[in-house]
């Protein structure tokens, strides 16, 4: 046997794992080859050095239960690494249709609102809503008059404007301002207008019925 | 392609279509002291948009056809359905028989919808003469307040003349120059606010304080005004109430109060007014109590109220209103608005100078 003995067969020989037949031809090597024997040496001291190592281990060990365990805590890392890592946000896929029929329906009911709703509403609602969105009580503005229930006359340098029952009379007199106005408690607005050119003075009112 | 066209041009055609002209009345008396020359109501248009919102943009051309100088005019614009009234006023005119004047008005309405198209209607509430006579219906109690803007500007006219005619450094025509100037500083100077009166919301307003009215007693007044109150909350005050005493030896069946403000920083300006409608024989007393609340369009802290007694109505129909001198004594001449005649005179005066202005007073 002049052919040296493979590492794999020279391991289970030191550890007399090899069957008794090959055990006998490695053996008969060994002997007579340096090299092969010395390897043999080194893989017996390495098992003697486990073994002792092995002596260092906690004792009644439940090594199925350890090992579960471990797995159970890779599992919750796997998990709350994903928890920390930003994820990827699927991008839909954007259609023009869905688009389109969208802003359709804006256009038809901005359309519908501009066509049946008065302006007076509008700003109405938009006033509701601006005082809802900052908490502003509706008797601490008084630039509307369409939030009081009862009649309401105004006057301001707009002109003067009644409110009653949902409907508004507002005379502005072509949107000239006027060079005083003022208002009384049986319900009546009034604003007097000079023109420039004549000094002619014209008076506007609206009143409660 | 071709459809979309079609369907874009309905769409533009429908929305067009809301938008119509106005259906107009002009009502005048056939007794009338007041003929129509000519309308135009060009601007003029009713749009259906869940109300009828109707926009008047008139000018009427009228002559008067009567016998006597018209000094000033009232009328009443309104449409079925919609809010109360409106009107239009001229009270600084001065045309004698046969000569004309125009009006312009300018009114927005809105109404609930209904079925037919609105019409709105113009007519007379009333004409005041130079005598103080009156023509019309009064729908509008206007009579009341035309013949308060003519004593108010005989008055000034009065004033004015008699200054004129006055000689020394504050008389002449160098006299009346800086009554002009002065007039003129004051309409500048004069702080007014956006208000609102609300009726019968007296009792709901956020009272924070009951508040006292100090009354500036004008010693010619007929009636005097005394322990005056209301409720005042955060730029707002309501439920004014006042006690009122003829001293006169006339009855009064009308009175106004005029309503001062003065906010944190010192301002005082003229609120409001209160006419009240009572009966007040001679040395009789009365209580005023008004359910209405007065809001401002700006946040204001009201320090203090006062008020004085603006006119009075006899039950003869003859009124009361302060003299200049009154005016002057209690320093009421810098919040009280001045006269309309005052205000036309003094544009003349920044318009055509100060000859223009002579010439005007010399007119009556």
């Amino acid at each position: 046997m002049t052919r040296h003995v493979i590492e794999t067969e020279l391991a289970l020989y030191a550890t007399g794992d090899l069957p008794f037949w090959r055990g006998t031809l490695v053996k008969v090597h060994v002997r007579g080859c340096d090299e092969c024997r010395g390897l043999v040496e080194a893989l017996r001291m390495d098992r003697q050095g486990l073994r002792r190592s092995a002596d260092d281990m906690p004792a009644n060990v439940d090594w199925d239960q350890l090992a579960a365990e471990m797995t159970a805590n890779i599992r919750v890392g796997l998990a709350a690494g994903e928890c920390v890592t930003p994820r990827e946000r699927k991008v839909a896929a954007i259609s023009w249709r869905p688009m389109a029929i969208a802003a359709g329906l804006v256009v038809l009911l901005a359309g519908a609102w501009w066509l049946n709703i008065p302006r007076s509403d509008t700003e109405t609602i938009g006033r509701a809503l601006h005082n809802i969105a900052t908490g502003e009580r509706a008797g601490e503005r008084v630039g509307s008059a369409q939030e009081e229930r009862g009649p309401v006359v105004g006057a301001s340098s707009a002109g003067v404007v009644l409110v009653e029952n949902g409907g508004q009379i507002r005379i502005d007199q072509g949107g000239l301002e006027p060079v005083m106005y003022s208002v009384s408690t049986q319900g009546s607005a009034s604003a007097r207008y000079v023109d420039q050119d004549t000094g002619q003075v014209t008076i506007t009112a609206t009143y409660v019925q | 392609m071709c459809n979309k066209l079609s369907l874009t041009l309905a769409v533009a055609g429908a929305i067009s279509l809301h938008a119509q002209a106005l259906n107009h009345k002009i009502d005048f008396p056939k007794d009338s002291p007041v003929s129509l020359l000519s309308e135009d109501f060009g601007n003029s248009n009713a749009t259906a948009r869940g109300a009828n919102l109707i926009e008047v943009n008139a000018a009427l051309s009228l002559r008067n056809s009567g016998q006597k100088r018209i000094r000033s005019m009232t009328l009443m614009v309104s449409t079925q359905d919609a809010a109360g009234k409106g009107s239009v006023s001229v009270p600084t005119l001065d045309a004698g028989p046969g000569e004309t004047f125009s009006v312009h008005i300018g009114t927005r309405l809105v109404r609930p919808l209904t079925a037919g198209n609105p019409v709105v209607e113009v007519t007379l509430d009333g004409v005041l003469f130079d005598d103080l006579s009156f023509f019309g219906p009064d729908l509008l109690h206007s009579q009341r307040s035309m013949i308060r803007w003519e004593l108010e500007a005989q008055r000034d006219r009065k004033y004015f003349k008699t200054l004129l005619a006055a000689g020394g450094p504050n008389g002449g025509i160098e006299g009346l120059r800086k009554e002009m100037l002065s007039s003129l500083a004051r309409q500048g100077d004069s702080s007014q606010r956006g208000v609102q009166m609300v009726r019968g919301r007296s009792t709901n307003i956020d009272a924070e304080r009951e508040s006292q009215f100090a009354f500036l007693d004008i010693p010619e007044s007929p009636v005097e005004a005394s322990n005056g109150r209301a409720r005042i909350g955060a730029s707002l005050a309501g439920a004014p109430q006042f006690e009122v005493h003829n001293r006169s030896n006339r009855p009064v069946r009308h009175l106004e109060v005029a309503w001062i403000v003065k906010d944190q920083q010192g301002r005082e300006f003229l609120a409001a007014s209160m006419p009240a409608d009572m009966t007040l024989v001679p040395n009789q007393s009365g209580q005023v109590s008004q359910d209405a609340a007065l809001r401002f369009d700006r946040p204001i802290s009201i320090q203090s109220m006062s008020g004085f007694v603006s006119s009075v109505e006899f039950a003869d129909g003859s009124q009361w209103i302060p003299s200049r001198g009154a005016l002057d004594q209690t320093r009421l001449q810098q919040l009280v608005a001045p006269s309309p005649e005052e205000q036309r005179l003094s544009q003349i005066y920044t318009k055509k100078g100060i000859q223009a202005l002579i010439d005007e007073l010399k007119k009556f």
